[in-house]
């Protein structure tokens, strides 16, 4: 390649929402016509916390279609899903509950299917399994449970108790059986649902020069890839660990890493990072495969293994969660500080 | 948010009607309900103190304390939000515009940084043109206040409709562009009476609500409009059409002269003089000459810039206008309404003092039309302000009008009058970012805001104004992050109340905490960081997320806490690391790290867990060499001065198998000694009160002894 094709920018759409928006996903299409936002706003005025459904016209405007209001604190984490050709949607809170929620087809209505008290206060995460009902729930209690919707009823069950000598902050399944936990001095852990009493592997990724460790805030694991766990978190952390190779972990990026990594996409807090499903795995050899992140330094960007970083949005603001669109990875939508959502729709 | 509590009062200086603060119709004053689980009977007491930012606190406590009952609550503590602001512009409106204006200040800010730099290394040309910048900002500022005025309308015209709908502009927008056309605009300085007529065209609508106006005359004419048959026949028409040529919105006087009855196909014939003479008026109002810098598109009138260029043609069309009222026409002009009115307009255009007095309803229109056909000549503030006394002595002052002290504080070159207008009337947003452009504006008001006062503790009031500013912003939870950039541009008293503002965030939500670690980064407080990382890890600790806790002290580098903490965690350890509870400590230890430089005694904990490991070996199998292991992780743990006292005995105990090793002795006689050694010690240390005793059986401690002594002996026929 002599010159590289400078990619075309995207076309960038900010709407204002006067409220804090704690986090942003792509509701799964529920109609061909229809496309939906799910957000987890916060009203400063009147101090409550709710989950709302917006729908986004072509033109990319904004109209609240449903609200969900009964929330004992702000949600600290938010994930959709799509499970019997209806949306779910699971939520919890910064003061340990857990919620599941379906929504309506017809009205767009949010009903609560579930709600739990699992944790004891402190923040904490949750993931739902890919078009299933299995929702895995960690916090900083250091508890990890899971939720399981059955046909009738909700089955929970605790499947560690670390008792606050670890806490988790981030969790993603790999597969219907194993999943993923982050959580302080960028440990990883991982766990089997077939082999309880805790978990089957560990990580801990130490910095090479001997400044301060960090957090990890977020997890991505590829369903092709289901070996290797993506994490990011402070300093502008990226790596991947390959439970093939257990102790050499691969970095994209980050400050005070090592000589082996040129460039950090951002010094601050990488808030969340997801796999770029806009972009075709199957060239990417045996490199990880390019990733876009969102940092508190305003930057939404992809990272590729080698290269520099592109980056989609540079904010004066935190941009605080991101998510892409699987029916069409070309749209990003992303929450931004300043009481804002931010549209990318990337040319394909 | 910012909004001034007392609303009351005239409007400024010159208030007409000042005398009554009070006005009669009082604000009827706000109720504000107290939503609380308190059971009845609620205690008449009730505690009230300022929280944060406008909200109070209020404890609610019961009469007597609950008697039983699980859900019973004996007292509350709620906060009451005191809705802030003014009505014209919500709250949220206040925090978009905070958020999108941090960014042009910090460019300011930091060009004046560079230009400053630059200046000092050499006297460049680059202070010239400071007001560009200053003018760049305040664009940015302006364009955050509201769109941008009325758009051009749309192809197919309804010729009822005389005035363009736009959206409802507000008082502070207003105000910004009247600073911004005083103080920052180079470019305008020449041309302020031309102006001052766009910006009334504008916003002449923001005093209806006080006073009438030629805007909301020509709102009540137009919602009649489409009743009225013979137009021309009405009063009001000739009025409305006098009041808009008196402030100069030629486009609209044309617009509603074409509505004339003569213009209709089927009276063209007969009222031929007629029509020709509305014409002609017509005519000479869109060539009325205007000496300004640009005329935009579908505005009326000729635009000269040289001076010499506008009095030539100046005199020419007033000459063609005297012409015209002397004109033989009018004699057979037989529609008296017609005729008067258009003589009317021909007045107003020779500036006719008494026909501009009563087409115009307060003083600010009548300035205007005084600009326009008077004395088109004005320059400078001092005559401008001459003539603006005279128009208040003849018209009434729009009473409680926030824009009018405003304006003639700026007319009046007094500094003190337009900051205290600003504050009074918009708030402490305004202040701050206001004082960018006086600032620009001259260099007397330059000084009077940047050099240091005695009687504000040595700030300026620039810096004063900026640091209410910051206050104001630190004291919500969704702004406060933006305070540090108006903080650090506080030379004498920013970086101390940054500080203060950092160590007060909450620290029990991890993105909030690294919201604030990211900003000490940024400004490179690191002492301030480590502060917070030690409060963070405190919190943690008391909330039992030891994990968490360790974690943050050892980012703080903390050895005291540390070492504090690790006394407890040991009190536990002891009991729970038993074999099946082993996992839950793995993961603490695995975050302490291999080499715990900073774990403050906690580096015991990775050793325990090593000999914990190799003891654990020894059960599966009975292979030598892991007895072996063990044996070493043993010694290193015994030998280690960080090794708490009260855990030599259960350690011991623990490798009694070790000690009683069936095939020969591993350890060997030094090893031997040094363990009996300790026990020794440990004897004696029992006789001290402070002891903790471990939890073992009563029989251990003999137990030991003898096991030790055992395999001394067998040690020393070893070798």
């Amino acid at each position: 390649m002599a010159i590289a094709q400078l990619p075309e920018s995207p076309e960038i759409h900010k709407l204002p929402l006067h409220k804090y928006v704690d986090a942003v996903r792509w509701l799964p299409s529920i109609s061909a016509l229809g496309r939906y936002a799910v957000l987890a706003s916060f009203d400063s005025d009147s101090d409550s916390p709710s989950i709302e459904i917006h729908s986004i016209s072509p033109s990319k405007n904004l109209a609240l279609a449903s609200t969900y209001a009964p929330l004992s604190s702000r949600i600290s984490s938010l994930k959709s899903t799509r499970f019997a050709d209806r949306p779910i949607i699971a939520a919890s809170t910064h003061l340990g509950s857990f919620h599941i929620m379906t929504v309506n087809p017809m009205d767009l209505s949010i009903e609560s299917v579930a709600e739990e008290e699992l944790h004891l206060g402190g923040a904490s995460c949750v993931d739902l399994v890919d078009g299933g009902l299995d929702c895995v729930s960690v916090g900083e209690d250091g508890m990890v449970n899971l939720v399981s919707l059955g046909e009738a009823q909700l089955k929970k069950a605790r499947v560690f108790d670390a008792n606050g000598l670890v806490s988790y902050t981030a969790a993603k399944w790999a597969s219907p059986t194993e999943f993923a936990t982050g959580g302080y001095g960028f440990s990883l852990h991982w766990w089997d649902r077939r082999k309880p009493g805790g978990p089957v592997s560990q990580f801990k990724c130490d910095r090479v020069q001997e400044k301060a460790s960090g957090i990890v805030q977020s997890i991505d694991i590829h369903p092709s890839r289901k070996h290797t766990c993506l994490a990011s978190g402070s300093s502008g952390t990226i790596f991947a660990w390959d439970l093939r190779r257990q102790q050499e972990p691969i970095i994209l990026s980050g400050v005070g890493m090592g000589e082996g990594v040129s460039s950090s996409v951002s010094d601050s807090e990488i808030w969340e990072i997801q796999y770029d499903r806009s972009i075709r795995p199957s060239n990417a050899g045996s490199r990880i495969l390019p990733v876009m992140i969102c940092s508190e330094d305003g930057i939404l960007a992809v990272v590729e293994e080698g290269e520099e970083p592109v980056e989609l949005l540079a904010e004066p603001c935190a941009i605080n969660s991101f998510d892409i669109d699987r029916q069409n990875p070309s749209e990003v939508i992303c929450s931004l500080e300043w009481e804002a959502i931010a549209i990318l729709s990337r040319p394909r | 948010m910012p909004g001034a509590a007392s609303d009351s009062g005239g409007g400024g200086s010159a208030g007409a009607g000042a005398l009554v603060p009070l006005s009669s119709e009082t604000k009827q004053s706000p109720v504000y309900p107290l939503r609380h689980s308190v059971g009845p009977p609620v205690s008449p007491r009730v505690s009230v103190c300022w929280a944060r930012g406008s909200s109070l606190r209020v404890s609610i406590f019961q009469q007597q304390s609950p008697s039983c009952g699980e859900g019973d609550v004996g007292g509350e503590v709620v906060e009451v939000k005191l809705s802030g602001g003014d009505g014209e512009i919500s709250d949220a409106q206040w925090r978009r515009i905070a958020y999108g204006s941090m960014s042009p200040f910090a460019m300011l800010q930091s060009r004046r940084n560079s230009v400053s730099t630059l200046s000092r290394i050499s006297p460049s040309p680059y202070h010239v043109d400071w007001w560009e910048f200053v003018m760049e900002y305040s664009k940015d500022i302006n364009a955050l206040l509201g769109s941008p005025r009325s758009t051009p309308a749309s192809v197919i015209e309804d010729p009822k409709t005389v005035l363009k709908k736009s959206e409802k502009p507000t008082s502070l927008k207003a105000a910004w562009e009247l600073m911004e056309l005083f103080y920052a605009d180079k470019l305008s300085q020449a041309w302020l009476p031309e102006r001052l007529i766009d910006w009334l065209a504008d916003y002449d609508s923001l005093f209806s609500g006080s006073c009438a106006t030629v805007h909301s005359k020509l709102v009540d004419f137009q919602n009649e409009l489409i009743n009225i048959q013979v137009i021309e026949d009405n009063p009001r028409y000739w009025e409305v059409i006098g009041s808009a040529l008196a402030v100069g919105w030629l486009e609209i006087v044309v617009k509603l002269l074409h509505l004339h009855g003569s213009y209709q196909l089927d009276q063209l014939s007969s009222r031929e003089t007629e029509s020709g003479l509305v014409e002609a008026v017509a005519v000479l109002i869109s060539r009325m000459p205007r000496m300004r810098l640009e005329l935009g598109d579908g505005r009326l009138g000729e635009c000269y810039k040289a001076k010499p260029d506008f009095i030539k043609a100046w005199e020419k069309w007033r000459a063609q206008i005297t012409k015209m009222d002397c004109s033989a026409y009018w004699i057979q002009c037989n529609h008296l309404q017609t005729r008067e009115g258009l003589k009317n307009l021909l007045q107003i255009m020779l500036g006719n003092t008494n026909s501009l007095s009563s087409a115009t309803y307060h003083w600010l229109e009548l300035y205007v039309s005084h600009f326009l056909y008077v004395r088109p000549f004005t320059v400078g503030l001092e005559s401008m302000h001459g003539l603006a006394q005279k128009c208040i002595q003849l018209k009434p002052v729009p009473r409680s009008q926030k824009l009018m002290g405003l304006l003639l504080g700026i007319l009046g070159e007094n500094t003190e009058v337009v900051l205290a207008e600003c504050s009074k009337q918009f708030g402490p947003w305004m202040v701050a970012h206001a004082i960018e452009l006086m600032t620009a504006g001259s260099d007397e008001a330059e000084s009077l805001l940047c050099e240091e006062h005695y009687n504000l503790g040595e700030l300026s009031i620039q810096e004063l104004h900026r640091l209410v500013y910051a206050q104001v912003l630190s004291s919500h939870a969704f702004t406060w992050q933006i305070a540090p950039v108006y903080l650090t541009s506080c030379m004498k008293q920013g970086m101390g109340l940054l500080e203060i503002l950092l160590c007060k965030q909450p620290v029990q939500h991890n993105e909030l905490l690294h919201k604030n670690l990211e900003i000490c980064r940024l400004y490179e407080l690191d002492s301030v960081s480590s502060h917070i990382m030690k409060i963070a890890g405190v919190h943690h600790w008391k909330h039992g997320r030891k994990g968490a806790g360790v974690f943050w002290l050892q980012q703080a580098r903390d050895e005291f806490r540390l070492h504090k903490i690790a006394q407890q965690l040991f009190a536990s350890v002891g009991k729970s690391i038993s074999d099946e509870s082993f996992k839950q400590w793995e993961g603490l230890i695995e975050l302490l790290g291999s080499e715990s430089k900073t774990a403050g005694g906690l580096e015991f904990l990775h050793k325990y867990r090593d000999f914990k490991r190799s003891l654990k070996h020894i059960h599966d199998g009975k292979s030598i060499e892991a007895a072996q292991q063990a044996v070493e992780s043993l010694m290193l743990l015994m030998k280690n001065p960080s090794t708490p006292q009260r855990f030599w005995l259960p350690l011991l105990y623990d490798s009694l198998k070790l000690i009683n090793w069936q095939d020969r002795p591993v350890l060997n006689v030094t090893q031997t000694n040094l363990l009996l050694n300790r026990l020794q010690e440990l004897s004696i240390a029992r006789l001290r009160p402070d002891f903790v005793e471990a939890d073992l059986p009563s029989q251990a401690l003999s137990a030991v002894r003898l096991a030790l002594a055992t395999n001394l002996g067998r040690a020393i026929l070893e070798e």
